[in-house]
């Protein structure tokens, strides 16, 4: 236990390594901010860059640049309505609304405390409980991943605003354009007309800058007279009684965001969601409605993404099987430091388990006052004359798709959604659900066939395994209950219930 | 007269420029593309050896992943830039059965081999709680009972379906293949108990060997391999006919346009021989379940042709082939 206490303090009481973290959280915080600019890219090409560099400095630069990016993300949500990265969509749902009421500071004030706090809530839980919820992680079948993929699509209903038909529709024609590409079972061309190009797929980054970023310019070119609202500055380190107050939520989101971050299959874009659904369903008075700038609704992801992160750690140190595209590359800068990930890791080399989540701890406390600092000039971002701020921000837009696979191709995608998510928003449908089925329409295709095929193609075996598994169990009775708990009779049920004891 | 003077002057001129700019090669940064993505097994390999590359050509390679399309958007890349050595391509065997799985119309024989770096070695894993004890175990039980044992998979070409559809053709076994998104995907599917046994890459099994989590039944080569200190026999020990598929295995390498004037091909033949034969870069291919081999020119030429034919015809006789490699001119092993 003293020698886990010392590895532990190790980048803390290092000054090269402390300086390391600090520096990476930093960077991270506005490589998150940058739609296109992502954590993944980052911590890559920083191998070629670390690699005659000790592993623990690698390390403790690569936690801080992730724990800082995926943080980082939240900015440009909350102040342009551009997702910075995957795991920001749920934020911009209720963050921008509240810049456009004036307050952009106190909504990144919160964001910040509440990333650090599930940020913490997530270390604990990688501290304590690693080799369990690894085991856990390990024991979920493609049927499981079905049921949480379907539990997510049901979040269109939260994000449709107006009207629900016209909120399925946009997430089938999200679900459509996830499909383009190679069909991941059989290596089929699926919308791809004989073209290499289509064969690729359309990243959803591309899509997601192009229906928030591009759409929501070309949204703003109808209000250039309109003055821009006077940010409110002065208060941006949120009260203790709000954080209180949003206390037991974030508890129960941060919860969402470790389990879905130590899935093999699921990382921070999938939790953020997943707990932005949460909140929405269990609040019972919001501070103001979902989607028109609730703090709940920034509360919710923000936690959920910043716990995925150590989730995310969970199978990787425990296992060496990476919990997200990150970790993915952490496992590969790990094998060109000459360590083997994989269940020995903890092992052979006990100290680095401990010299993770001591450096993670750390990058977690310099985010705090990173994150605070510096708020009331980027809310003046928001302030920015139109004509300036316009442009700006699709030459970012271009940049960022560009970055992502150095395709130009990928550009011209992210223009055409931007005009399609304009007239989408013009005639009333949600570019939400859009985003939400490119995520998850893949995740229930290809786990559908995953388990149906592993049954032979028999649906009764099919059928019968969601009731004998007791997670599948578990997970089709919450699915069961999100369902029912929203219908007429449920809450006519409820409602006798509680009218009983006065008769 | 004056003409044909400034003709045979600008010649001169032009030949002396190109004679400096080949002897200075390189003179200007490199660009590496890697045909994986982030954190795949490519993607490892390439930035481990780029640093020893750029130590030898003494200028940086800059390294950038285009994957997508099984590989298809990283050849046709590099097929379009220009063929002057500058554009590297850093892959592995996929674009061999690109033709065959009608992913694009052209495999490596439009690329020069500057170097493939090494070979991976497939591994018949099980979970270590499972029954069976050797291949033979493996394949008796799944012949007893035809479609139901599952065995994980990463899709049609991949190394899993090669060596599944292999090990068919050789016992006439029957199992389900379900299909991951990659060999990490597979084993983690392994390790939960989803499917019952994986052929993978001896890389992605070490480390689970070593800790008792599953079972190496059989190592798909011609002798035994000593895996995380233990003796794991060959496919060939129990099904002796396998070794007409025999040295088989993924491999990677690093390619330029065959068209790639010869003395650039043979700076960069020079730089990245070094490269892999770098001790550390030796370890780490080892360390990851390779055989190094940094082979160049013909011999490697040999070595894509052979492998290209078996796959190719394997993959054609169990019906994943969607044209058949004699459209490609693909002799049959």
């Amino acid at each position: 236990m003293p020698e886990a206490v010392s590895y532990f303090f190790m980048s803390w009481a290092n000054p090269y390594l402390l300086f390391l973290t600090a520096a990476g959280t930093f960077a991270g915080i506005y490589v998150g901010a940058i739609p296109g600019l992502s954590v993944t890219m980052a911590v890559s090409i920083l191998i070629s860059f670390t690699f005659k560099w000790h592993v623990n400095e690698a390390l403790a630069l690569i936690a801080g640049i992730y724990l800082g990016g995926v943080y980082g993300g939240a900015r440009s949500a909350i102040l342009l309505n551009i997702p910075g990265a995957p795991s920001a969509i749920a934020t911009a749902l209720d963050g921008y609304p509240l810049a456009k009421r004036g307050e952009a500071g106190t909504a990144i004030g919160l964001t910040t405390v509440m990333s650090v706090l599930g940020g913490f809530l997530g270390i604990a839980a990688l501290a304590i409980g690693a080799p369990m919820l690894s085991d856990l992680a390990l024991l979920f079948a493609p049927r499981d991943y079905l049921l949480l993929a379907i539990w997510g699509i049901l979040l269109v209903g939260s994000l449709s605003g107006e009207s629900l038909a016209k909120g399925v529709f946009a997430g089938a024609l999200g679900v459509l354009i996830g499909m383009v590409g190679l069909d991941p079972m059989t290596a089929e061309g699926r919308f791809t007309y004989g073209s290499v190009q289509l064969s690729a797929g359309i990243p959803y980054v591309a899509a997601m800058i192009g229906f928030f970023g591009v759409a929501e310019v070309l949204v703003q070119l109808h209000q250039l007279g309109v003055t821009p609202i006077k940010q409110n500055v002065r208060k941006i380190v949120p009260a203790w009684g709000l954080v209180k107050k949003y206390l037991p939520l974030s508890a129960r989101t941060s919860a969402i965001g470790v389990c879905i971050g130590a899935l093999p299959g699921a990382g921070g874009d999938i939790a953020a969601l997943m707990a932005y659904d949460h909140a929405k369903r269990t609040t019972k008075d919001p501070s103001r409605p979902f989607g028109e700038g609730a703090y709940e609704g920034i509360v919710a992801p923000e936690t959920a993404n910043n716990a995925a992160v150590p989730g995310a750690y969970i199978p990787m140190l425990t296992l060496g099987i990476p919990g997200d595209a990150v970790t993915a590359v952490i496992i590969g800068a790990l094998y060109i430091h000459g360590m083997k990930p994989g269940p020995m890791l903890m092992i052979e080399t006990p100290h680095l388990f401990w010299f993770c989540v001591g450096n993670l701890v750390l990058a977690n406390i310099f985010l705090l006052p990173m994150g605070l600092s510096g708020i009331r000039i980027f809310a003046k971002i928001v302030e920015t004359p139109k004509a300036i701020l316009l442009p700006l921000i699709l030459v970012l837009s271009a940049v960022g798709t560009y970055a992502i696979e150095n395709n130009p191709v990928h550009v011209y995608w992210m223009l055409g959604f931007g005009l399609l998510g304009y007239f989408l928003k013009m005639y009333g449908f949600q570019v939400g659900p859009v985003i939400l089925g490119i995520i998850l329409g893949p995740l229930i295709d290809a786990s559908y066939r995953r388990a149906m095929i592993s049954v032979a193609d028999t649906p009764l075996d099919f059928l019968a395994e969601f009731f004998t598994s007791p997670i599948s169990a578990i997970l089709v009775a919450a699915l069961a209950f999100t369902v029912l708990s929203q219908s007429r009779a449920w809450s006519a049920f409820m409602g006798r219930l509680r009218g009983a004891p006065a008769h | 007269m004056l003409s044909s003077c400034t003709r045979t002057l600008a010649a001169l001129a032009l030949s002396a420029v190109a004679a400096t700019a080949t002897a200075a090669f390189p003179d200007r940064e490199l660009s590496g593309v890697i045909m994986w993505g982030a954190g795949g097994a490519t993607d490892v390999v390439a930035r481990a050896l780029a640093p020893h590359a750029e130590a030898a050509l003494g200028k940086k390679i800059v390294l950038t992943n285009r994957p997508g399309g099984t590989g298809a958007i990283s050849t046709n890349f590099v097929i379009n830039a220009p063929a002057d050595g500058y554009t590297l391509l850093f892959g592995a065997e996929n674009p061999q059965l690109h033709q065959v799985l009608q992913l694009a119309d052209f495999g490596y024989e439009k690329f020069f081999p500057v170097s493939i770096l090494g070979r991976g070695v497939a591994v018949v894993v099980v979970k270590s709680d499972s029954p069976w004890n050797s291949l033979k175990d493996f394949v008796e039980d799944a012949k007893k009972r035809p479609g139901k044992l599952k065995m994980g998979s990463t899709g049609p070409g991949g190394l899993p379906h090669t060596v599944g559809s292999m090990l068919n053709s050789v016992t006439k076994f029957q199992v389900i293949s379900v299909p991951f998104d990659g060999e990490g995907p597979g084993m983690t599917a392994l390790l939960g108990g989803h499917v019952d046994m994986m052929p993978v890459g001896v890389g992605a099994a070490a480390e689970n060997i070593k800790a008792g989590r599953v079972k190496a039944l059989a190592v798909i080569d011609g002798e035994a391999l000593s895996i995380a200190g233990q003796s794991v026999p060959p496919v060939t020990r129990d099904y002796p006919e396998f070794g007409k598929y025999l040295p088989w295995g993924p491999f990677y390498g690093v390619w330029v346009r065959r068209d790639t004037p010869d003395d650039v091909k043979a700076v960069l033949v020079r730089a990245f021989r070094a490269a892999a034969e770098n001790p550390q870069f030796v370890t780490l291919m080892k360390d990851r379940g390779n055989v190094p081999m940094s082979t160049s020119g013909v011999e490697a030429d040999a070595f894509l042709k052979k492998w290209q034919s078996v796959t190719a015809w394997v993959l054609q006789d169990v019906g994943a082939a969607k044209a058949s490699p004699d459209k490609f001119g693909i002799p049959k092993p």
